[in-house]
């Protein structure tokens, strides 16, 4: 079975020798880092190296907005919070209970345990299903807000304004210091790097391009969310610590919301998305800003509020990209051809991969929608089985999109059952349907305009194979039937392309292709073939039947052509405002006289009703 | 019942804060993070009428013209170009407000100074004794709100401006200048900022930070209210009137968290906030 071989193997061997130069690529850096980092104190002023420390570990929260904001996509302000709460978990034990090796384990683990603990309850808060990205902001917002405020009601506790100072923390010299916080720098730094371009990586760039479509590939995106914040929290909450047991000092402005956009502003400046930009923007803002405070210290903060401006309005992707692109002009844009996997015949259990082989694939009773007082869907009932092909027709605004969508999300419809291979779906999200079976392709082309073919299929396929933390897998297993439609439209040549230079056509198959690579079994297709060409469109014709007939899927098609429907379906459905009027063979719906007058006009059709 | 005058006060004067921030909200779905820079603008400018020798009534018009000359400024050379990138306006309107924090540190020193307030002393109200000046504050917020209302439902400009609130493609279409009616929003947005920082000089003191607390308040309350002017004035009395509450019979730090905290609850188990649909 997994011998077929699909597809052009060739480009694997020279995908694999660039995973690995990519892993040179991050190891040589990193060896160079260290290097630096060890020579550091030798070379440097002292006040250099004092400062170098508390920018090594600014750097770090800065990395973590970095994943945050410019993969992931979530703004946040709030990674101060998380920096501040492993400052004081140093700063107050050591005040309070006096500094030993076991304080400072206590202390650590303490700061660890609370951020993580923090960042679940925020993640809850902000990112529940269906929050905008918005309202995501504001949580991150109002957490360092909370955090300062209450580090400034502690009082003699925490210190309040003037915060915690003159406690004591680890006998360690100022040098040894520096190579601890360089090195976890470095540390965080490749580690983020190889993360970002995992295949766990791809999905956050997923997640930030359209996280609707993650939800419907069946990628609980809140959850991923939450894991992230909480990691990135524990990465922040260490840094502070280090930050407090160097510097003896801690103040609730190292938690305030200030600090918060003042981390933002320094991953904007070295540019987002890049975490090297990050890195090197904090060190440099950073170190000026010591040098220079003193002599200019309005100014200072002024160059850098009109340079955030400056580079917001017109170097979004901000400074990092323009340096390496000058960077890749001068070695002759050598790698423009993304790196793309082998193809590969999945190990099918004939579409097993997910719950399947009810008693009915598909079951509604009195489902209804309404907007307002509009009603849009009322009273729809019926079952459809294993093995069934069959398509929804109707005139514009019958309702078929918006039962496709209470097919998929439990919490579309405003009331009945819909039951998914004998799973009720309830209330259930998007990505809990496509645990029952469910795939869903939407009516307009809904992909991944940033990442390539190949990055989009594994996308796909997250809930079937979990992603790797570390590196790209070097093959791609699809489902037959996937690979069907992606040979049918051409896409298996183009698997290292960006989908946002494909035809229309190219992304509506590149969609259905995804969905299939889901191993559903009840598959929900609106209007799939919209903008290819008559071959092409024949060819899906047939791996549908295929599917239907071989693997028993159960497809439910929205579809305008009704020649297209005629050749494939085994059942019609007739939905007009809302309602069933007819449900039967394709014998039925051709010669009824019903169907004719609806799509004839709606006037004709109440005419003849009364 | 000086309680429920300090709530009523209190609403008073975080809707005269808010209702720029809102209707800028409104019409661009920009949230404009320097609206706190242009409230210190108005403070300043109260605090050069009043050092001038002028009259302390005189430093609101001032107040209102200067903030809405600086909004034109701002709106073309910084947030046009980011009408399609919402989440990149705030960081810019908040760059913003950093450079307008620093130009004033830069000319006026970042030490606290006081304004001379137009009226003094309290007066018997319904019984109570209360600050008259608070008392003229709500006359103040009420008549911004109704001359807001006036604007969009009475006028041409109104009415395109609700256009383009609802369907701004639709309404450009339809031969509507959106350009223009973000430019007059975004500009009268500044200006009622930078007045609302002049009202509420004579209650505190202006430093070059004073509008970062009163931003995110504004923000919060803007968010729970939609795009209404009435919710607006229901959040304001609710939030105000919980924070006025707790400040009281709890502590004042929790006071000051009151509204961040309850906007962020409210909006969690109902996003559309205060709005009605």
């Amino acid at each position: 079975m997994s011998s077929v071989p699909a597809a052009p193997a060739a480009p694997a061997p020279a995908a694999a020798a660039r995973r690995r130069s990519s892993v040179r690529l991050v190891l040589g850096f990193s060896a160079a880092a260290l290097v630096l980092v060890a020579i550091g104190p030798a070379i440097l002023p002292d006040f250099m190296v004092n400062n170098l420390i508390r920018a090594f570990l600014y750097a770090v929260v800065a990395l973590t907005v970095d994943i945050l904001w410019g993969y992931t996509g979530i703004l946040t302000f709030g990674q101060s919070a998380f920096f501040g709460i492993g400052a004081y978990s140093a700063g107050l034990i050591f005040t309070h209970m006096g500094f030993t090796f076991e304080h400072a384990a206590l202390a650590f683990s303490a700061g660890i345990v609370v951020s993580a603990a923090v960042a679940a309850l925020v993640g809850w808060l902000a990112f529940y299903q269906g929050a905008s990205p918005l309202y995501a902001s504001v949580v991150t917002l109002v957490l360092p807000i909370i955090v300062a405020q209450v580090l400034y009601s502690g009082g003699n506790f925490t210190g309040s304004s003037s915060g915690l100072s003159g406690f004591e923390s680890f006998d360690i010299e100022m040098h040894t210091w520096f190579w601890i916080a360089g090195t976890f720098l470095v540390i965080v730094t490749a580690g983020a790097w190889m993360f970002v371009r995992s295949d766990a990586g791809r999905v956050l760039v997923a997640i930030r391009e359209n996280e609707a479509r993650c939800e419907y590939l069946g990628i609980d995106v809140s959850r991923v969310k939450i894991l992230l914040l909480v990691v990135t929290a524990v990465i922040a909450a260490i840094a502070g610590y280090a930050f407090a047991s160097v510097q003896m000092v801690v103040a609730p402005e190292y938690a305030g919301f200030v600090f918060g956009t003042e981390l933002v502003i320094w991953v904007a400046l070295g540019g987002r998305g890049t975490l090297i930009g990050p890195v090197i923007g904090t060190l440099l803002i950073d170190v000026s800003t010591a040098y220079l405070s003193g002599d200019l210290p309005y100014y200072w903060k002024l160059i850098i509020g009109v340079a955030f401006v400056l580079v917001i309005v017109a170097l979004p992707r901000g400074i990092a990209p323009l340096v390496t692109r000058l960077f890749r002009r001068a070695r002759k844009g050598g790698e423009a051809a993304q790196d793309s996997p082998a193809l590969r015949k999945a190990q099918e259990e004939p579409f097993a991969g997910l719950a399947g082989g009810g008693h009915h694939a598909i079951a509604l009773a009195g489902v209804r929608k309404h907007f307002g007082s509009l009603q849009v869907l009322e009273g729809i009932e019926f079952t459809a089985q294993r093995g069934e092909l069959l398509s929804l027709v109707g005139p514009n605004g019958a309702g078929k999109t918006t039962l496709m969508r209470c097919l998929a999300d439990g919490a579309e419809r405003s009331a009945g059952s819909v039951l998914i291979n004998d799973h009720d779906i309830a209330r259930a999200p998007p990505c809990q349907c496509v645990a029952f079976g469910v795939g869903r392709k939407f009516q307009n082309a809904n992909t991944f305009d940033a990442l390539t073919v190949a990055e989009s299929l594994r996308i796909a396929r997250t809930r079937l194979e979990a992603p790797s933390l570390w590196t790209r897998a070097g093959s791609l297993d699809l489902p037959d039937a996937a690979l069907k439609v992606m040979q049918a439209t051409g896409l298996d040549q183009r698997l290292g392309m960006q989908v946002r230079h494909l035809s229309h056509g190219q992304k509506q198959a590149l969609e259905l292709a995804m969905v299939l690579a889901l191993e559903p079994s009840v598959l929900l297709l609106d209007e799939p073939t919209a903008g290819l060409t008559k071959q092409e469109r024949t060819q899906i014709g047939q791996i549908l039947t295929e599917l239907t007939a071989k693997h028993g899927l159960c497809v439910l098609l929205v579809e305008h052509d009704l020649d297209f429907v005629r050749e494939i379906s085994s059942r019609v459905i007739v939905l007009h405002q809302g309602r069933i009027v007819l449900d039967g063979t394709v014998t039925d719906v051709v010669e009824s006289e019903l169907v004719r007058t609806i799509y004839a006009g709606g006037g004709a059709m109440s005419a003849r009703l009364a | 019942m000086s309680q429920l005058l300090d709530i009523v006060t209190t609403a008073a004067i975080l809707y005269a804060v808010a209702a720029g921030l809102l209707i800028v909200f409104g019409v661009m779905k920009i949230i404009n993070f320097a609206h706190g820079g242009f409230l210190t603008v108005g403070g300043y400018s109260a605090l050069i009428v009043t050092e001038l020798g002028g009259n302390p009534w005189l430093s609101l018009p001032f107040a209102l013209v200067v903030g809405c000359v600086l909004g034109m400024i701002v709106e073309r050379l910084v947030v046009r170009p980011l009408y399609a990138r919402p989440l990149d306006a705030i960081l810019a309107t908040w760059g913003l407000g950093i450079i307008l924090g620093q130009l004033i540190t830069l000319y006026f020193g970042r030490e606290v100074q006081f304004v001379e307030s137009p009226v003094k002393g309290a007066i018997e109200f319904a019984g109570a004794s209360y600050s008259q000046y608070r008392l003229i504050l709500v006359l103040l917020a009420v008549a911004i709100a109704v001359l807001l209302g006036l604007v969009l439902n009475g006028t041409r400009l109104g009415l395109q401006t609700r256009a383009v609130i609802m369907n701004e493609n639709l309404a450009r279409g339809l031969g509507i200048n959106s350009g223009l009616v973000r430019f007059i929003t975004f500009s009268l947005g500044a200006g009622l900022a930078s007045l609302a920082g002049a009202l509420i000089t004579p209650l505190s003191s202006v430093d070059p930070n004073m509008g970062v607390p009163w931003l995110v308040s504004a923000f919060m309350l803007v968010l729970v209210s939609g795009m209404s002017l009435v919710s607006l004035a229901l959040a304001c009395l609710v939030l105000g009137g919980a924070q006025v509450l707790v400040s009281t019979y709890g502590n004042p730090i929790l006071g000051g968290l009151t509204i961040v905290v309850l906007a962020a609850l409210i909006l969690r188990f109902r996003p559309q906030g205060f709005a009605r649909e």
